[in-house]
């Protein structure tokens, strides 16, 4: 043990393996994040997003790679924007909600809504769904801000509806609109009753979806890169709406690339059922979907139909 | 009577016992070694089973049945693939023969490999096979478990190795043992932390994106592993094995022998079958932060109280052994677990799954965990006097053997619990996995979470109580232990007077 240090030297063999085993262990971090993490690269973003939209028709939740999300949780950008001013009367949009009473506020909960065990939450997403898909219809996903002003006011109204108070909350906002969109996508997927094995009790039911009955049971749709352009970035940032921009907190000077990414949506024979442009910008590393010049509608063939 | 010999050692075995043999930053090393293999060990099993059912393969459109099934079974293999390498491990250690001794090679070099497969396991195959994607599974998973035993059994070893003096050794191991407690619990801080550092680096909602990848779990593991090679690397570097150590031939035939063939050693061993469901718990906590109380974040807040809870219940178990017998003390100890588990579910379901129910649930939380004290010292105790017992009958001290078998009911009860702990949360808790990829964790059904509170409670009351039937059946106390105790004195000083006589 007395020459072991002599014949072997623990503090040069313990900064190798620490180095190079971190080393290699960057490596691999990396290029898992790389390969997973969506944002470092244009045409993944792109084909995300496309994809959100044309396997459920979920233009809600497409927005989260868009400029929208850059600066904020795009949950807290619609609390912000959309759901505080319809549940505190006094609420100014950028500025915060401390000290404000709103209809979040347990006195304005009646004993149906304390009492209620779904069932009447369930009948709200279920009237709503009605008045979701008009708005898709009138608006759609692009024009947002129409969107959730409408839905949330008449939330509010068929809500009190239901339950008898004026009682509101994000938590209640969020459960019925997002009821909404899951709705919108099994319309479109269709839905399978499952039966479990050993309780034999079945949930859910069987239904035929718009994709089914127009491309067939076993449909598979798929997204590809058709082309990437790159554009002009100075022009482009000249041609944004500044204020749109400031409502997400981005300023144009902090993009420094901007690229057209032309997407294909395909069968799975290689029929082509839609094509769309989106416009991207990169701001740092990661590229963001611009909503802000965004046009979506050939991505929503059971609205057109 | 065996026949030993040294085979390494740098300090004689007649030596006092009251001299010191470690340098006070030994024992602070030594901690830090184990600490780091427990960082990264203790990491891994429960964030697996998340990555595998959560994030491995989403979007792939894999069946969701078969693969609840397949990950359960994937962690009851890997648990036997575990309790095999236990003994081979253990079989090969005592084989070992180095200049550096016999545990630190397989610590010092074992450390790469390791480091490298944990990150491994968290890089899934972009496959669209489902057959490929459980094959993966099975092999990198067995993989994972087969190297991490070829370090942290080695590691656990060390303390009987590092100084001949008993006195010095105790102080060393238990220092050692609390920093490794700490470590388990580390891999909760590293996983907070990246998040925080995400989100501040990529924004809340691009966090949000890269945490619905399971991105968050990848970086929080290589932490980890980087953590795993800093720590051990320096106990390499700075500890000494200063125990001579005797080369008996230990077969698994022979380990398997000893374990069933005392009967109390059986009966301590049989425990940890007994009592496999008790860390089902384990498995579900995450989703008890997330569904139950709000916040993934809250894991970290929901394990602290445990973990200072088993801490503070070590210390009690210390104290309640002046009172009562190491059997007394076990079954009590193990009442009161139960005792303690059902409370916080009837409390938790009187209260509800909302933000009143966090600090109850967190302060009985840390009531539950003082049992835990219990099973991570009462029965190391008992197997110590097993260990006399058999000298006391065979003439024959085999600590190793009698070591390796309780290994091996441990990692047998190790791949139940974890064979378990999935099929109750992926499959009897009806669990629902996103199958969005912006969202991480779906919504779920109120039968949902009132299961998962039970596979935190109830489950593991019942398994708690059963872990101490066996010992019902122990006997190695009072005039018992204290005539075998009296006669092993007896011999081993007869011995050293032939000895010296000789």
């Amino acid at each position: 043990m007395a020459n072991e240090k002599k014949e072997f030297n623990y503090g040069l063999y313990a900064v190798s393996v620490f180095a190079i085993v971190t080393v290699a262990i960057l490596i691999i971090t990396l290029f898992t994040f790389k390969s997973k993490y969506i944002a470092f690269d244009a045409e993944k973003v792109a084909v995300n997003y496309v994809d959100s939209i044309v396997q459920k028709g979920d233009g809600y939740n497409a927005y989260k790679n868009t400029l929208v999300s850059k600066n904020s949780k795009y949950g807290d950008f619609i609390r912000e924007q959309y759901m505080n001013p319809v549940i505190y009367p006094e609420y100014k949009v950028g500025e915060g909600t401390d000290g404000l009473k709103g209809y979040n506020d347990e006195s304005y909960m009646s004993d149906k809504t304390k009492n209620d065990d779904g069932s009447l939450a369930g009948q709200l997403a279920d009237e709503m769904y009605v008045y979701y898909v008009q708005l898709l219809e009138t608006y759609g996903w692009d024009d947002y801000d129409s969107f959730f002003k409408n839905y949330f006011a008449k939330l509010a109204e068929v809500r009190q509806g239901i339950f008898g108070d004026e009682y509101l909350s994000d938590e209640v906002m969020f459960t019925a609109l997002e009821a909404n969109v899951a709705s919108y996508g099994d319309s479109l997927t269709g839905t399978e009753a499952v039966t479990d094995e050993k309780s034999g009790v079945t949930t859910g039911e069987d239904t035929v979806g718009f994709y089914q009955t127009a491309f067939g049971e076993d449909y598979k749709i798929s997204e590809s890169i058709k082309n990437v352009e790159a554009l002009n970035v100075d022009a482009y940032k000249t041609s944004l709406d500044a204020e749109m921009l400031k409502t997400y907190n981005v300023s144009a000077d902090d993009i420094t690339e901007a690229v057209a990414v032309t997407v294909d949506v395909v069968l799975e024979d290689g029929t082509a059922i839609a094509q769309l442009t989106v416009n991207e910008v990169k701001i740092g590393n990661s590229w963001y979907v611009d909503n802000t010049n965004a046009d979506t509608s050939a991505l929503y063939p059971a609205l057109a139909k | 009577m065996a026949k030993t010999k040294t085979a390494s050692a740098d300090a004689s075995s007649n030596a006092p016992a009251e001299k010191k043999y470690m340098k006070p930053s030994e024992i602070v090393t030594f901690g830090i070694g184990l600490f780091g293999v427990a960082l990264l060990t203790g990491w891994m099993p429960d964030y697996t089973a998340t990555f595998f059912a959560d994030f491995a393969f989403k979007g792939k459109g894999f069946d969701t049945s078969t693969m609840s099934n397949v990950i359960s079974t994937v962690f009851l293999v890997a648990g036997f693939v575990g309790a095999v390498c236990e003994l081979i491990i253990g079989y090969l250690v005592d084989r070992t023969k180095t200049k550096f001794g016999k545990v630190k090679p397989w610590v010092g070099f074992g450390v790469i490999p390791l480091a490298i497969i944990s990150i491994l396991v968290f890089v899934a195959p972009n496959t669209n096979s489902q057959t490929m994607a459980i094959i993966w599974m099975f092999v990198v998973y067995s993989l994972y478990t087969a190297i991490s035993c070829a370090v942290e059994s080695p590691s656990n070893c060390f303390g009987s190795l590092c100084s001949p003096n008993p006195s010095e050794r105790s102080s060393a191991i238990s220092i050692a043992s609390f920093l490794r407690s700490v470590g388990q619990s580390g891999g909760m801080v590293v996983i907070m932390v990246a998040g925080i550092i995400m989100k501040a680096l990529m924004g809340k909602q691009q966090y949000k994106n890269a945490e619905a990848q399971g991105l968050d779990l990848v970086i929080s593991t290589a932490v980890c592993a980087v953590g795993l090679i800093l720590f051990t690397m320096i106990f390499f570097a700075n500890n000494k094995e200063r125990v001579p150590f005797t080369q008996e031939k230990v077969s698994i035939k022979d380990s398997i022998k000893v374990v069933f063939g005392n009967k109390n050693l059986l009966m301590v061993s049989l425990t940890k079958l007994t009592g496999c469901g008790r860390g089902v718990y384990g498995t579900v906590s995450l989703y008890i932060a997330i569904y139950l109380l709000g916040s993934k974040d809250l894991k970290l807040a929901l394990l602290l109280p445990m973990g200072i809870g088993t801490a503070v219940g070590t210390l009690l178990v210390n104290f309640v052994l002046k009172k009562f017998s190491t059997k007394k003390t076990y079954i009590l100890f193990c009442i009161y677990g139960a005792c303690s588990l059902a409370i916080l579910y009837l409390v938790s379901s009187k209260i509800g799954f909302n933000d009143t129910l966090i600090i109850p649930f967190l302060i009985i939380n840390f009531f539950c965990g003082l049992q835990h004290g219990n099973t991570n010292t009462t029965p190391n105790i008992m197997i110590a006097d097993c260990v006399d017992e058999i000298e006391y009958k065979t003439g024959k001290r085999q600590d190793g053997i009698a070591y390796a078998g309780y290994g091996l009911f441990s990692k047998v009860a190790s791949a139940l619990t974890k064979g378990l702990g999935p099929w109750l949360l992926y499959t009897w808790s009806q669990y629902q996995v996103s199958t969005d990829a912006n969202v991480a964790y779906v919504d779920q059904s109120d039968t949902t979470l009132n299961r998962l509170l039970m596979i935190y409670t109830i489950i593991p009351a019942v398994f708690v109580l059963l872990q101490a039937v066996p010992i019902l059946f122990y006997d190695n106390v009072g005039e018992k232990k204290a005539r075998i105790t009296a006669t092993l004195q007896e011999r081993r000083a007869a011995e050293n007077a032939d000895n010296a006589a000789e």
